[in-house]
């Protein structure tokens, strides 16, 4: 544990980590003071308020230094995959081949708020014909015309079908720009008819197993485009390998998300384990450091428990939290309402389960693909938050709606309505935009009565 | 014993004092909304402090809320627009299970428990569109005063068809529908019924009775009717609509909260 926790801004973070490099911190290669991303630009660290360990310092700088490594990948001779939409699929296949690197450009949706707009992303969208009636994942539009945040992927492969209709016509719009797309298509889960076989899939989702072969059989198209890039052959020994590796991320994030939301007090804010759950996704472009960043988060997490350290105690309301908010900030909003993150739900759950070991990798591949909360029901989706949440012991849910995202419109209600009947708890519905500070005296007001909400319900 | 609620909303300052050992109201008043918010209220409050033959050192605790309670600097706490108007209501009307609350900036539907306290809620989003900022938009554009609202709806044969979802383009929408030939009886009792069907759509028709109606544009007449028929269940205005988030304020004041 490197200090009694809490949360810190970023002037105090400069002070922090001058103290923790006078204390002998060792950092990588991408490590320094978080000031100097926002000298680069990320002017909304100026308004965030984070961890003070040194593990979230490590995670900060990871995230923040994901384009340096694609481009020192790219310089050292290695291909760039772009993955698009299936969070979490495509890139376990291209860290199992040599010399490939994957990302999600989808990531770029964050960057309006991290930059405060200053960007200028989502105009350069407008201007292409995607205005603000899409999801803001139209950022990434901006980002592949401007070529400010990434570099160019050699090969750009895309979900299509179930995934998200704002998605699709987003890449549709790259690939008339010019950007080659390969797509591979995923099917709406359906539970299996009585005249076929079931599959159980990770996260206890079931679907027929012709539908996993269908996706099974679209992942090979992807696998022999990835082959053809790599210039080598995808085994089965090294696909399984390369599941197993995700596997260890996952396992790390599930132990981390296991103490983390039933702890009390409450070991780690909900910014940060927002941050670390995104790497479930993409590793943030480094497998291996992925493990390593993760590893120091639970150490810091299991030190502040074995001290019965942490940030909020038992008057803080436990919150399960469904979909990421546009605006990070928000995150930091519901803390100082009185709230902490106790279960989430951020489009990816799949990508937190674990990858099945004891079936042919390409099926296992499927079957976690399958699996993804978005491409079922709503109701399917709106009964895991249940289960998780009871199992977190979860006191209210929000919902956090994107602007534009087509799913969020009738989504929000059904997930408000099943969890009302099944958990009897509050149910909270919020709209985050990239930038919320005109909205977060409103957004303060939802939050903080919804804290008195289960607070007077406690008293009771 | 005094204790006081300040309920700073969006268009106006309402503020409820209380005292003796079973608080009663002992005064009550509102002031138009401005720049100067702390200003506007402490002027308020110290008028109706004495009114109720009270100073400042006779206060024991003072709760603000709406939305600008974190600028009242004589508050002890502040508490959100949603608890105080459940403790407001539960005071004025204890049987009530939903409270509708329509102000100046949002509106709330409020579930509540059977001891009155929230059991969940839903509040409009940015949109002006379910609120009563659309009544003000659409009284200045026909050029008649609030008040005479509920008597224009009261008068419609056939409510316009108000279809636009934001303020903005229904003022737009107005202007289409009086160059029509629209009558603005007709126009108004549209506006009505849209406000209500925003609100319906906000918090569900399945609500559980008796449903009372708060905020300050309860007592715009012709609304609590348009949700009647919106909801299919008849609707009570609370006592003095207006002032039931300041009253629960001060009610939680005295409960020490």
């Amino acid at each position: 544990m490197s200090g009694w926790p809490r949360q810190i801004t970023l002037d105090d973070w400069d002070s922090r980590y001058a103290e923790l490099r006078a204390g002998g911190l060792r950092e990588p290669e991408y490590g320094g003071p978080l000031r100097r991303h926002a000298c680069d630009g990320d002017l909304r660290l100026c308004k965030l308020r984070f961890d003070n360990s040194a593990a979230a310092l490590r995670l900060w700088n990871f995230l923040l230094t994901e384009e340096d490594r694609l481009h020192q990948a790219r310089d050292a001779g290695k291909k760039i995959v772009g993955a698009m939409k299936d969070l979490g699929t495509v890139p376990v296949m291209a860290y199992a081949l040599p010399d490939l690197v994957a990302f999600y450009p989808d990531g770029a949706w964050w960057t309006p708020c991290i930059m405060e707009g200053s960007d200028g992303l989502l105009k350069v969208a407008d201007t292409l014909g995607v205005p603000d009636t899409f999801c803001p994942v139209r950022a990434m539009l901006g980002a592949f015309a401007t070529g400010t945040q990434f570099p160019r992927p050699e090969l750009l492969i895309c979900s299509a079908g179930a995934t998200c209709d704002d998605f699709s016509a987003i890449v549709q719009r790259l690939y008339d720009l010019g950007h080659e797309v390969l797509w591979w298509e995923m099917p709406h889960r359906r539970r299996a008819e009585s005249c076929e076989n079931k599959v159980v899939l990770p996260g206890g989702f079931t679907c027929s197993a012709g539908q996993v072969e269908m996706v099974r059989a679209g992942l090979c198209q992807v696998k022999e485009s990835l082959e053809l890039l790599s210039g080598s052959r995808l085994t089965n020994e090294a696909l399984a390998a390369g599941i197993r590796r995700a596997n260890g991320v996952r396992r790390l994030l599930g132990e981390l998300r296991g103490l983390v939301f039933k702890a009390d007090p409450c070991p780690l804010p909900a910014l940060e384990m927002l941050i670390a759950e995104m790497l479930a996704i993409h590793f943030c472009s480094d497998p291996q450091e992925t493990v390593e960043v993760l590893s120091g988060l639970l150490s810091e997490v299991r030190g502040r428990i074995a001290a019965g350290a942490g940030i909020w105690g038992t008057a803080a309301v436990r919150v399960f939290w469904v979909n990421p908010v546009a605006d990070l900030r928000v995150m930091n909003l519901l803390e100082e309402c009185g709230g902490r993150v106790c279960g989430t739900d951020y489009m990816f759950c799949h990508a937190l389960d674990l990858i099945p070991e004891d079936v042919p990798p390409m099926e296992a591949l499927a079957r976690m693909a399958l699996a993804d909360p978005m491409v079922g029901s709503s109701r399917e989706r709106a009964e895991r938050i249940c289960r998780d949440a009871r199992m977190f012991g979860s006191e209210t849910v929000v919902v956090s709606r994107i602007p534009g995202a087509s799913h969020c419109g009738l989504e929000g209600g059904i997930i408000a309505e099943v969890v009302r009947q099944e958990l009897g708890v509050p149910v909270l519905e919020l709209e985050v935009p990239p930038v919320s500070d005109a909205m977060l005296p409103t957004l303060r007001t939802r939050l903080e009565a919804l804290v008195e909400t289960v607070r007077e319900g406690r008293r009771g | 014993m005094i204790f006081a609620g300040i309920d700073a909303g969006s268009r106006a300052i309402k503020i409820v004092v209380l005292g003796g050992p079973d608080p009663r109201v002992l005064s009550a008043g509102v002031v138009d909304q401005g720049v100067r918010q702390d200003a506007l209220a402490m002027e308020l409050f110290e008028r109706l402090l004495g009114k109720a033959g009270a100073g400042r050192s006779d206060v024991c605790r003072i709760v603000a809320t709406g939305y600008g309670r974190n600028l009242i600097s004589v508050a002890d706490t502040t508490i959100t627009e949603i608890t105080c108007h459940a403790a407001g209501v539960r005071h004025v009307a204890p049987a009530a299970r939903t409270v509708i609350d329509i102000g100046g900036q949002d509106s709330k539907m409020l579930r509540l428990n059977v001891d009155g306290t929230v059991r969940d809620f839903a509040m409009n989003d940015r949109c002006a569109a379910g609120t009563g900022r659309f009544l003000e938009v659409v009284a200045g554009r026909l050029g008649v005063g609030l008040d005479d609202l509920g008597e224009m709806a009261g008068r419609s044969r056939s409510p316009a068809a108000i279809s636009s979802t934001c303020v903005v383009f229904a003022e737009t929408e107005i202007t289409g529908l009086l160059a029509s030939g629209a009558s603005p009886d007709d126009i108004v009792a549209g506006v009505q019924q849209s406000i209500a069907t925003r609100v319906v759509a906000m918090g569900g028709r399945n609500l559980d009775p008796p449903i009372v109606f708060t905020g300050g544009v309860a007592m715009v007449p012709g609304m609590s009717a348009a949700l009647a028929d919106a909801l299919g269940q008849p609707v009570e205005i609370a006592r003095e609509p207006q002032m039931t988030g300041a009253l629960g304020a001060a009610l939680l004041a005295a409960r020490g909260r």
